[in-house]
């Protein structure tokens, strides 16, 4: 063991925290008691049920410089595709208001910073420190490092024809860790799709821990469009929770490309009747990636439904893991889920770890679960290559085939089609490689 | 065309073809009938370079090519076409795609130029209509959710757009209703070229009433056992596989 990784990571995030500039005293109080929350819980261990498959040695080894607001808001970020009119560009972890496209929102739409309106009386839920396990003790550290937490309202006359881009960057040339937060808030009735892009490029490793806290009025509905394509060097979690009121809905497509280790808690509680959750996604473990993916939905309400549908690849030494997991409260009746995670291993040094959970505390309810792991059809492969095509392009076929079904679900057309493109990309890559 | 020389085949340690020959010229129609597990589907396995095969000896020709030692792809661009007892469902390839990809590898090995996509369409809407298949199958997944009927037609579509010069249907007329065979043996006899060779694996000599054979094998234990003009296969329609292996015996 080197002098390095001896000492307590908690002990250097406590300096960190000790030095960060009190500029909401405010919240100095609040996010005290973040911070605490964090030290208490401390970094995972081996012997964390949430963390089984996911080692953080090599994240609690690091130390990450925080990015002053000044040096984040000097920086141009890269030139982005662009999912629709608004905008919002995070800088890590601070609003790039020069970069971002904001005018023109409709009226019921409104992003706030609270890095800048530091009295709002709302702002302290804007702070909120999350409990449950897995991810918490970093949404905890989000909540006492964060530059600008962001507030986006949709008001009940806004529907799900309006597209947010949110563009989350990580830039620069030097280790650097940002907080990005943002707390998205839909009226009764609200619609919205929300697109959330994680970029960032890979000349510096870099630590981004990301929150997104999610209300949902009744009757509203939430689509996120989730790209993460974060630097190979780079580590990142995420913790995206959502309470959802009566009939509100809840839709995710997921798309996790990036980073050299990842670990996305991706949490949905129906706490108003009829609620109803679908969470659905891709992962792409190449290389000595590590993507943890672990959606959990919990049916607190009577005729809830949910579903969580996921697609796995891993190649090269790459690694993923699928931790699906619904909980059905007492009195949480006529709750119908499904879970389904289908995972696909290009190579023998590849590994994905899946386990769908289920807890049922209601008797009359309808779920069901499925896991499967394996590799491509040998004999689809051998009727491909019979028609002429070469082993190369088989597998590409059939490679893209399987990741199809995720694809087709992303009725964003823009989206869908940066997310094709970049998995295609990085397919031909992989192919190319393995040939 | 093809020419088979003492070709011994092992599946692991289970040996399924003895010592097999088999000549086959240009233009000509060879069926190749023997019961279950006498070898059919191994050697039409074989000869399109499926996995799992050992052979021990001998050695096939293609146009005086060493078949064995091409790949499955070099195989199909070559010409050689395997219709499948079994076609294989894939979901999320589209039936067009793969169409359109397998008939481009082909042509560019030609040297003939990638059709576009009006030429294209225009020559699998014929083929499609030759075979009496509906036209919304294009843009299905490979086989997806096809009948049993309708996966075979796709396997003949696919051959008479491909247009291969050695082309093996194994047991192509198994599972098909008296129409549908009627329809696939049409396509075949379409196909029947002087340039072209089929070699029809079947169990049953009701095929080989549609689709009349220039000369017929019997496949026992691994080796051709008898070989016979059309007559043949009406011959063992009648009186079963069992003297053929006694009269070998004899001579």
């Amino acid at each position: 063991m080197n002098a390095r990784s001896a000492v307590d990571p908690v002990v250097r995030w406590r300096a960190a925290f000790d030095r960060a500039p009190a500029n909401d005293a405010a919240f100095a109080s609040r996010r005290a008691e973040a911070f605490e929350r964090f030290a208490g819980l401390g970094f995972p261990g081996a012997r964390d049920e949430d963390w089984k498959y996911t080692s953080l040695r090599r994240l609690a080894g690091r130390e990450f410089a925080p990015v002053a607001r000044e040096q984040a808001l000097a920086a141009t970020p890269p030139a982005a595709p662009s999912f629709g009119p608004h905008r919002a560009v995070l800088v890590n972890g601070y609003l790039h208001e020069a970069a971002s496209g904001l005018d023109g929102c409709p009226a019921g739409l409104r992003l706030r910073s609270l890095g800048r309106h530091g009295r709002d009386t709302d702002s302290a839920s804007w702070l909120q420190i999350p409990a449950g396990g897995g991810t918490e003790r970093f949404a905890a550290l989000n909540a006492a490092l964060c530059g600008d937490a962001l507030l986006l309202e949709a008001a009940s006359t806004v529907t799900t024809d309006t597209v947010m881009h949110l563009q989350v960057d990580a830039l620069g040339d030097e280790t650097s860790v940002s907080h990005p937060r943002v707390l998205v808030r839909l009226a009764a009735g609200a619609g919205l799709k929300l697109v959330v892009h994680y970029r960032g490029d890979d000349r510096a490793e870099r630590f981004v821990n990301a929150v997104i806290d999610i209300q949902a009025g009744e009757r509203s509905e939430l689509q996120i469009y989730r790209l993460q394509q974060q630097g190979a060097r780079s580590f990142q979690i995420e913790r995206i929770e959502a309470a959802l009121a009566r009939e509100a809905r809840l839709v995710v497509r997921d798309a996790s490309l990036g980073a050299s280790l990842a670990r996305l808690d991706l949490r949905a509680r129906l706490e108003g009747s009829g609620a109803s959750a679908e969470l659905t996604g891709l992962f792409l473990a190449d290389d000595a990636r590590h993507l943890d993916t672990q959606p959990r939905i919990q049916h607190a309400a009577v005729g809830t439904t949910s579903l969580q549908d996921y697609r796995g690849i891993a190649a090269g030494r790459g690694r993923g893991v699928i931790n699906s997991k619904v909980v059905v409260d007492q009195g949480a009746q006529k709750s119908v889920s499904r879970q389904t995670s289908r995972n696909l291993l290009l190579g023998a040094g590849a590994e994905i770890d899946t386990k769908p959970e289920l807890e049922i505390g209601a008797d009359d309810v309808k779920c069901n679960h499925g896991a499967t792991t394996g590799q491509l059809d040998p004999v689809a492969l051998f009727y491909l290559r019979s028609r002429g095509l070469d082993e190369r392009s088989a597998r590409n076929a059939l490679t893209r085939a399987f990741a199809g079904a995720v694809f087709s679900r992303m009725d964003l057309e823009p989206f869908a089609r940066a997310v094709h493109a970049a998995f295609d990309a990085r397919l031909d890559r992989l192919l190319t490689e393995a040939t | 065309m093809l020419s088979i020389r003492n070709l011994h085949v092992q599946i692991g340690a289970r040996k399924i073809l003895n010592g097999l020959d088999l000549e086959v010229s240009a233009g000509q129609v060879h069926a190749i009938m023997g019961p279950n597990g006498s070898g059919k589907s191994t050697l039409a396995g074989v000869l399109a370079g499926r996995d799992g095969y050992e052979v021990t000896q001998g050695s096939v020709l293609y146009r005086g090519q060493d078949l064995l030692a091409m790949s499955p792809e070099e195989r199909a661009r070559a010409g050689v076409f395997l219709a499948f007892q079994y076609p294989v469902e894939i979901p999320g390839v589209n039936n067009a795609y793969l169409l359109k990809a397998a008939l481009n590898a082909v042509r560019k090995q030609r040297g003939e130029p990638e059709l576009d996509a009006f030429e294209f369409l225009g020559l699998v809407r014929e083929k499609m209509q030759m075979m009496q298949m509906d036209e919304s199958l294009l843009n299905r997944g490979v086989n997806e959710g096809f009948s049993g009927g309708e996966k075979k037609r796709n396997e003949i579509l696919q051959m008479a757009v491909l247009a291969p010069t050695l082309a093996v249907l194994d047991e192509t007329d198994s599972g098909l209703d008296i129409d549908a065979l009627r329809v696939v043996a049409d396509g075949v006899n379409r196909m029947r070229d002087p340039a072209r060779s089929i070699v029809l694996v079947t169990h049953y000599q009701r095929l080989l009433s549609y689709v009349v054979p220039d000369l017929v094998h019997v496949l026992l234990d691994g080796r051709i056992l008898r070989s016979g003009d059309a007559g043949l296969a009406l011959e063992l329609e009648q009186r079963g596989y069992d003297w053929v292996r006694r009269e070998a015996k004899v001579a």
